[in-house]
């Protein structure tokens, strides 16, 4: 009896003595990790490594919107930077340039890279149809990884709302992206293009893109090199939005802001002297924008 | 008579690891026939030559020199072992399988029919009374219910010669006297049996001849009848005696004696005359 | 034939009654399933990313049972000591690498055809198109690569003493060939000689596992692959198994049988 009673106590004493370590460490602890105090899952097991899974994901959802065509990391030089391609306008410059890009197989140099071709995909294709939403899952992932990630928000919510007509998706996704980035103004950006092209709501819209660009002359200016083409990109909508509205000075005034950011500025120093004309002639502008 | 296992000048040699000689040579020059229908004790003491003669005779090992026949063939055709069954020393088989399954997979290696198979199955696992356990797989199988399956694999194939390599090593008494059963089964049935054992008594009990080997080389080969008559001693004293172990037997040539070397050893105290 | 079959027959047995299939079928099914019961932007129809998770999950367990299968075959016969009363038949050691390899080979293509009977019902009822035939060339492909790695490690067991280096090598090899044997001849073109010649031999001598993953064909719908091709990569995946057995054979004939 006494042997078996040894062992228990001192099972008992090692216990106590655990538990009474524990309490004096967890406080001390707290401080050591900031990981632990995440109450994501995801930023608990895989801290900044997340990061770099999400930009893996990312990177899945655009070799899903090529259908599997997209250069290795042999073809780094060829590689599409940035996501602006997944955005793009057919016959746009950005397009011609990702499509120039994208032609990086060259001719095979052997014949088991001749044979070899038969078994991967070779030709360069964007998802069309509805099959965009393949990419849906691979930025939600990303997101879900990297909340800080602007880019995601962007693309997902530009394909939910243009072709899959998922627009109260699209919005709630950025109502996320905001949540997760506070005063972005690319998110803010996205937001009134998707109130001003899918809603129809041209005043909410305004109040949002005015929001973003505020944002922006706050965010941008300090850096070394400010983003001058999402400047570009909302001072533009909104002159276009003020030139609908028939609110002709403040669509010259956002055009001639735009003039300082822009790359073509005498496209739009013909836009201000159209406008200009319009604001004389109000009969002409307004057949022209019936017409 | 049939000659059904033959060496000729058998030699074997193999690597020595840490030694400066280089070679050590397991098998000597070894010379041995066996006949057909005769149960032929192999003996030696540990580290003789035994193990690696029946792994020449069993194609596992190839032979530095000489060669060796099973039923005429040469050991290095595969087709020598069309009619062989052999129980390793240690028994050793596929423990995911049952005995059932096991029988039947060397039965197929052997192309028995299907039907032939079934009927030799029953009976083998009848004869080594593992017919409650057939369908347990094997690693659930005691020491000794693995050693009767090994004598069942031995005989699905019906061999005219049977090779047993300790086959009466870790059985109780009980297991040891089955085994002599069945190879007195087998003697009478015609088969020959060519197996190599330690327990002495019992080789002097069913062995019709016997060879010793020490040190790779053949030392005494011969019946065993006659050779208690020649020693005037019984096999496990002619044994120790011909090893090396100073046994005073008197010696005279006899028939089938082949010429002894006495070494330095401790005395015994037993005596014996030879009759010429 | 017939002793080749016994052997494979034994094998095949053997993997049906471990465990490690069984772990991996269901691990991939649990898997597809949780990912299929996740909804993304309130779209039922999208169906690419569960059978890229599916089928990335289909390679990774067919690489795992071929390899460790395989790896354990030839020398848990030697340390178990039941070599001995095999080759005490009439049988022959290049059988008994025959053996194993059919063994083996069958029982991977065994377990990969569950697998994309599992992976054909899942994509066919979300997509509402079952693409046999592509599913087919995939499956038939993916066999012929599995034969190769059978062979692979197959001659691995008769070179390394223990599995599990060989297991680990094989792993390290056949997973670098499948992602770099493409495009080491790019990465030759940038090396200086005589570094570039040394690149370009590795890149011609060894088995091109990347031309029988056609998972992007697939996923993405891309059509069948001519069937020109695959007969032309199946008999590349025959001769190159053959050769490896035969190399196999000759370090496995010398060999001792005991370790």
């Amino acid at each position: 009896m006494r042997r078996i009673f040894h062992p228990i106590l001192i099972l008992i004493l090692l216990l106590a003595a655990t538990f009474s370590l524990a309490t004096l460490v967890q406080p001390r602890a707290q401080g050591w990790d900031k990981r632990g105090k995440s109450g994501n899952v995801l930023t608990l097991l895989l801290g900044d490594s997340r990061r770099m899974f999400a930009n893996h994901f990312f990177v899945k959802a655009d070799v899903s919107f090529h259908s599997g065509y997209y250069p290795s990391i042999f073809d780094q030089a060829e590689k599409p930077k940035g996501s602006g391609h997944m955005t793009s306008e057919e016959g746009s410059p950005e397009a011609e340039e990702h499509e120039r890009k994208m032609s990086f197989l060259g001719e095979p140099r052997d014949w088991v890279e001749r044979f070899g071709r038969h078994f991967f995909i070779t030709h360069h294709t964007h998802l069309e149809n509805g099959n965009e939403r393949e990419i849906l899952p691979w930025l939600k992932l990303s997101a879900e990884l990297d909340p800080q990630r602007i880019d995601t928000y962007v693309v997902a919510s530009y394909w939910l709302r243009n072709r899959l007509g998922k627009v109260s998706e699209a919005e709630e996704f950025l109502r996320q992206g905001l949540r997760n980035n506070p005063n972005n103004y690319e998110l803010l950006y996205e937001m009134g293009c998707l109130y001003n092209e899918n809603y129809h709501d041209s005043s909410r819209a305004r109040h949002i893109w005015e929001l973003a660009l505020r944002r922006w002359h706050e965010q941008e200016p300090a850096k070394k090199e400010p983003d001058l083409i999402d400047l570009d990109k909302i001072t533009i909508h909104l002159a276009r939005l003020e030139e609908h509205e028939g609110n002709w000075d403040r669509a010259i005034e956002y055009l001639e802001a735009a003039m300082k950011s822009s790359p073509n500025p005498d496209v739009l120093r013909q836009q201000i002297e159209e406008l200009k004309a319009k604001q004389r002639d109000p009969k002409t502008a307004k057949e022209s924008s019936r017409g | 008579m049939d000659t059904i296992l033959e060496t000729k000048n058998l030699r074997v040699e193999f690597k020595a690891q840490g030694s400066r000689q280089g070679k050590k040579i397991a098998v000597n020059d070894l010379n041995l026939k066996v006949y057909a229908g005769e149960v032929f004790g192999f003996l030696g003491p540990n580290g003789a030559g035994k193990t690696t003669t029946m792994n020449v005779l069993l194609g596992f090992v190839n032979a530095t020199a000489g060669d060796a026949f099973l039923f005429g063939v040469n050991v290095r055709e595969p087709i020598a072992r069309q009619r062989i069954g052999y129980l390793p020393e240690l028994t050793y088989y596929y423990k995911f399988l049952t005995a059932e399954e096991l029988l039947r997979f060397y039965a197929r290696i052997f192309r028995i029919p299907s039907a032939e198979t079934e009927k030799r199955i029953d009976e083998l696992l009848k004869l080594v009374e593992l017919e409650h356990a057939r369908k347990r797989p094997i690693k659930t199988y005691s020491k000794g219910m693995q050693q009767r399956v090994g004598l069942a694999q031995a005989l699905i194939n019906d061999p005219d010669l049977l090779i047993l390599d300790e086959p009466t090593s870790g059985l109780d008494p009980l297991g040891r006297m089955k085994v002599r059963e069945i190879i007195q089964r087998l003697k009478n049935e015609g088969k020959t049996v060519f197996f190599s054992s330690h327990e002495l008594g019992e080789v002097e009990t069913v062995c019709d001849r016997v060879a010793i080997i020490n040190q790779g080389q053949l030392k005494v080969e011969g019946r065993v009848a006659d050779l208690v008559e020649q020693y005037q001693a019984n096999l496990e004293m002619i044994f120790l005696k011909i090893i090396g172990y100073d046994v005073q037997i008197p010696m005279a040539p006899g028939p089938s004696a082949t010429t002894l070397r006495e070494q330095h050893t401790p005395k015994m105290q037993q005596t014996t005359a030879l009759h010429s | 034939m017939n002793t080749v079959f016994a052997l494979a027959t034994v094998v095949i047995k053997e993997l049906y009654r471990r465990k490690d299939f069984y772990v991996l079928f269901v691990m991939t099914a649990v898997i597809t399933l949780v990912m299929g019961s996740v909804s993304f932007f309130n779209d039922p129809k999208i169906v690419r990313y569960l059978k890229e998770i599916c089928l990335l999950l289909i390679w990774i367990s067919a690489l795992v049972i071929a390899i460790g299968t395989t790896a354990r075959q030839i020398p848990a016969e030697r340390e178990n000591r039941t070599i001995f009363p095999l080759l005490a038949k009439p049988v022959t050691r290049g059988q008994v690498v025959a053996g194993k390899f059919a063994g083996c080979w069958l029982a991977c293509a065994l377990a990969l055809l569950m697998f994309y009977v599992f992976f054909c019902v899942i994509s066919g009822t979300r997509e509402g198109n079952w693409s046999l035939l592509q599913n087919f060339q995939a499956f038939w492909l993916q066999c012929a690569m599995v034969g190769v790695v059978v062979a692979l490690v197959l001659l691995g067991s008769v070179i390394f003493t223990a599995p599990s280096s060989n297991a680990t090598i094989s792993f390290v090899v056949v997973i670098g060939i499948l992602l770099l044997g493409r495009h080491l001849n790019q990465v030759a073109l940038h090396q200086p000689e005589p570094l570039r010649t040394l690149v370009y031999t590795i890149y011609f001598l060894i088995p091109h596992l990347e031309w029988y993953d056609v998972r992007d064909f697939v996923i993405y719908d891309q059509g069948a692959i001519a069937w020109v091709d695959c007969l032309l990569a199946t008999l590349y995946a025959a001769v190159y198994a053959t050769l490896l057995l035969f190399a196999t054979w000759l370090v496995f004939r010398r060999k001792p049988l005991n370790l």
